[in-house]
């Protein structure tokens, strides 16, 4: 189970609103207990896939670097990543899957017309051959 | 000797380490060292093959090893590995 505190859901839903047609990206921090995940901090990211179009986002790894310093300094954890599927559904595709780290939550955000629509969150097995969903809790928008 | 750091999630491989001192001369040499110290890294980061999964991408210091000499690329006793997810996808 992954919670999302209402400051970085706002970062990550401003993101996805203020990129959309394309894709947006980002980095969650936080702490891990029994209960689950709970997502502290975001951090919006640059979609630095090479190509200009709308379905496919990547994630610097320098920015990634840089995320993971800051959590250590902040004694969170890096948790996972989100993107968005501007004008689709919230589903975990199979680029999804051939791109991803096992391990980690992914957030995926429906922004539809540059509306939020719905957010579900996805982590893949270790062979990267199927992804399950987990239960996703998230403010208001 | 050079310092590999560990993302999160790997780190429970490495006994919660942020980071682990590896001898070697390449960054070739200095994975060996790590994953002969630490046996369940390997199965994470490399694939049957004995290559590097797909997701992993290896720095020195800030310098992505696929554009330098790959495993072959040398490194220095003050040099830092960074072994760093490679996250992308898309709705496509």
């Amino acid at each position: 189970m992954i919670r999302i505190e209402t400051a970085p859901w706002k970062i990550m839903v401003d993101h996805a609103k203020a990129c959309f047609p394309r894709e947006c990206c980002g980095i969650m921090l936080g702490t891990k207990d029994a209960t689950g995940n709970l997502v502290r901090e975001a951090v919006a990211c640059t979609n630095i896939f090479p190509e200009a179009r709308n379905d496919r986002f990547e994630i610097d790894p320098k920015e990634y670097a840089a995320a993971e310093r800051k959590a250590d300094a902040q004694g969170f954890e890096v948790l996972g990543f989100f993107h968005s599927h501007p004008d689709e559904d919230s589903y975990f595709s199979a680029t999804d899957l051939k791109h991803s780290w096992p391990w980690y939550s992914n957030v995926v955000i429906s922004i539809r017309s540059g509306e939020f629509n719905r957010a579900r969150s996805f982590i893949v097995n270790l062979d990267q051959t199927a992804a399950d969903e987990e239960q996703l809790d998230y403010p208001e928008n | 000797m050079p310092k590999v750091h560990i993302p999160t999630p790997l780190r429970q491989y490495v006994n919660q380490q942020a980071s682990v001192d590896a001898a070697g001369a390449t960054v070739g040499e200095v994975l060996a060292t790590l994953t002969s110290l630490h046996p369940e890294l390997k199965k994470n980061i490399y694939n049957d093959e004995g290559k590097l999964r797909s997701f992993v991408n290896v720095y020195v210091n800030d310098e992505d090893i696929r554009y330098m000499s790959k495993d072959a690329t040398p490194v220095k006793e003050t040099d830092s590995i960074t072994i760093v997810p490679s996250i992308a996808g898309g709705r496509a």
